[in-house]
């Protein structure tokens, strides 16, 4: 029901995109993307609240803890608010965010917005994930407003994500905006699911990268954004 | 330090000199003030609800029931290294009964997903609920565990009274206010009188106190608190400096902000120069 009417919006908004490449069409991102952005409305978070609270009542008494005493007693409340701000990337649409930032520009050198800090959960766990976003594009008479590639990675990390797919929604929705000659996305992560729990493995950092378009074509462009990125 | 005699608990009544008095020294609480025998205040404390949390508040805390209190313990013998409280929230969930609790968790769980707005049927997300739940319990498991049962095997008569510090112990915990990670490193320093504990013993007791829903304050307290009673030291000394994702993550969102807390005891808090000691031996690079 809320995901039909999600699906209905997306469709019509796609139309005024146009072409989109064929390699991100119809792929089963494109679908999750579809069901994900705006499945969640603002104003219901409220009247989703007495629900949450009392799971996390049940969890907090589940794990030997006494929900009475005075640092649990708003607990729930709090954990539920804090965990629907750490989601509410569900509220937000790439296209409402975007559409007012694209400016006519006539410039085809690399762009790239670096050490973007990114923080997400973890889909199987339900535990943080954190690090940094490096986002790179080669744009086509269309240049993007600096901030909407950081407010992009908001929207897509606020979520409940795996980091391969975290890397691949941020380059397709840069892709389908602006359409430029390539997108590079590159995620360096600390998963706490392996860092808490688990393995242990303290220092340990995940990177996934997408690249579409001429940074995935030619070797060059993705060997000037990566050493870009290096850190100093 | 607060003006005016505090003061000590001491578990044995030994002959020592008063330089090397052992013990913890409490600020006044609101009844145990001059209890002088041991017995007094096990018997003082035994009325009041004495949770480990109410002591470092220095506040009745009665949350704690006396079910969770005498489960299994049914008296405190006077020279019992567990004279504290701290077996309030200690073994209040036992480890054979984690699996029995999983479905709950995880009912709780698929709740709060759906509440999230997510579909809780997509693959990802299919078996979310049980790790998730299982994850928890593994983020809680210091409410399994007692620092008598960990440390009790490692302490070593030693002639040594010399500083000893364990530093840049990784710590990880969980905000009690919201649920959410925090992490950070522990700097234990104490100056043993004739009993050293077994190195990692220290290591140990920082996992059992963080493996909690907890506040950075009261995590300090507790660790130090476990060290004096179990070796009677001429101080402790505890340093926690973490990152709070409550912080970082959501509410200000200040990336590089820390919270450091420390808890001082004996030796540490009368002398100002072994303090400094101990402060310039941790600081870090």
């Amino acid at each position: 029901m809320e995901y039909q009417r999600a699906v209905d919006l997306m469709s019509t908004v796609k139309v005024s995109y146009g072409d989109i490449s064929a390699e991100v069409k119809k792929s089963a991102l494109q679908d999750l993307q579809d069901h994900q952005e705006q499945s969640r409305k603002l104003s219901e978070d409220e009247s989703n609240l007495p629900a949450l609270q009392a799971a996390y009542r049940t969890i907090l008494r589940g794990l030997g803890e006494d929900t009475e005493r005075q640092g649990l007693a708003r607990t729930p409340l709090r954990a539920a608010r804090a965990m629907q701000f750490l989601t509410k990337g569900y509220h937000e649409s790439v296209f409402d965010t975007l559409n007012d930032a694209i400016f006519d520009e006539d410039h085809d050198e690399m762009v790239i917005v670096k050490d973007t800090d990114m923080f997400s959960l973890c889909e199987h766990h339900l535990v943080p994930f954190y690090g940094k976003v490096h986002i790179g594009y080669l744009p086509r008479k269309k240049v993007v407003g600096l901030s909407k590639l950081a407010r992009i990675v908001e929207i897509y990390s606020r979520r409940l994500q795996v980091q391969e797919r975290l890397s691949k929604q941020i380059a397709v929705a840069i892709f389908e905006a602006l359409q430029p000659e390539g997108v590079a996305v590159v995620i360096e992560a600390t998963h706490m699911c392996m860092v808490m729990r688990g393995v242990q493995k303290i220092n340990s950092r995940t990177v996934t990268s997408t690249m579409l378009g001429v940074f995935r074509e030619d070797p060059k462009t993705r060997e000037e954004f990566l050493s870009l990125i290096k850190s100093s | 330090m607060t003006g005016g005699r505090v003061p000590t608990v001491r578990h044995k009544a030994e002959a020592t000199s008063h330089h090397h008095q052992p013990g913890i020294s409490f600020r006044p609480t609101r009844k145990s003030d001059f209890a002088d025998t041991v017995q007094q205040q096990v018997k003082h404390r035994r009325r009041q609800p004495a949770s480990m949390n109410g002591v470092c508040n220095q506040s009745m805390v009665t949350g704690v029931t006396d079910f969770q209190r005498f489960n299994g313990f049914a008296e405190h013998p006077a020279e019992s290294k567990k004279a504290m409280g701290q077996r309030a929230l200690d073994t209040s969930r036992k480890e054979s009964e984690d699996e029995s609790k999983l479905p709950a968790l995880e009912a709780a769980y698929v709740t709060i997903l759906r509440g999230l707005g997510e579909n809780t049927d997509r693959q990802g997300l299919l078996k979310t609920p049980l790790r998730a739940a299982k994850a928890m319990q593994f983020l809680t498991k210091g409410y399994h565990e007692t620092v008598y049962d960990i440390l009790n095997d490692a302490i070593f008569d030693e002639n040594h009274e010399e500083m000893v510090i364990v530093k840049d112990i990784d710590m990880f915990s969980l905000c009690e206010h919201h649920l959410v990670p925090f992490f950070g490193k522990v700097h234990i320093g104490y100056i043993p009188s004739k009993k050293v504990v077994g190195l990692s013993k220290l290591a140990r007791v920082v996992e059992i106190y963080s493996r909690r829903l907890q506040v950075q304050e009261r995590l300090t307290k507790q660790i130090a608190m476990a060290i004096s009673e179990a070796l009677q030291p001429i101080g402790v000394a505890v340093v926690i400096e973490a990152a709070h994702m409550c912080m970082v993550m959501r509410g200000v969102q200040k990336m590089n902000s820390r919270t450091v807390t420390s808890a001082m005891l004996g030796m540490f808090r009368d002398d100002p120069k072994t303090r400094e000691e101990f402060l310039a031996l941790t600081k870090n690079k």
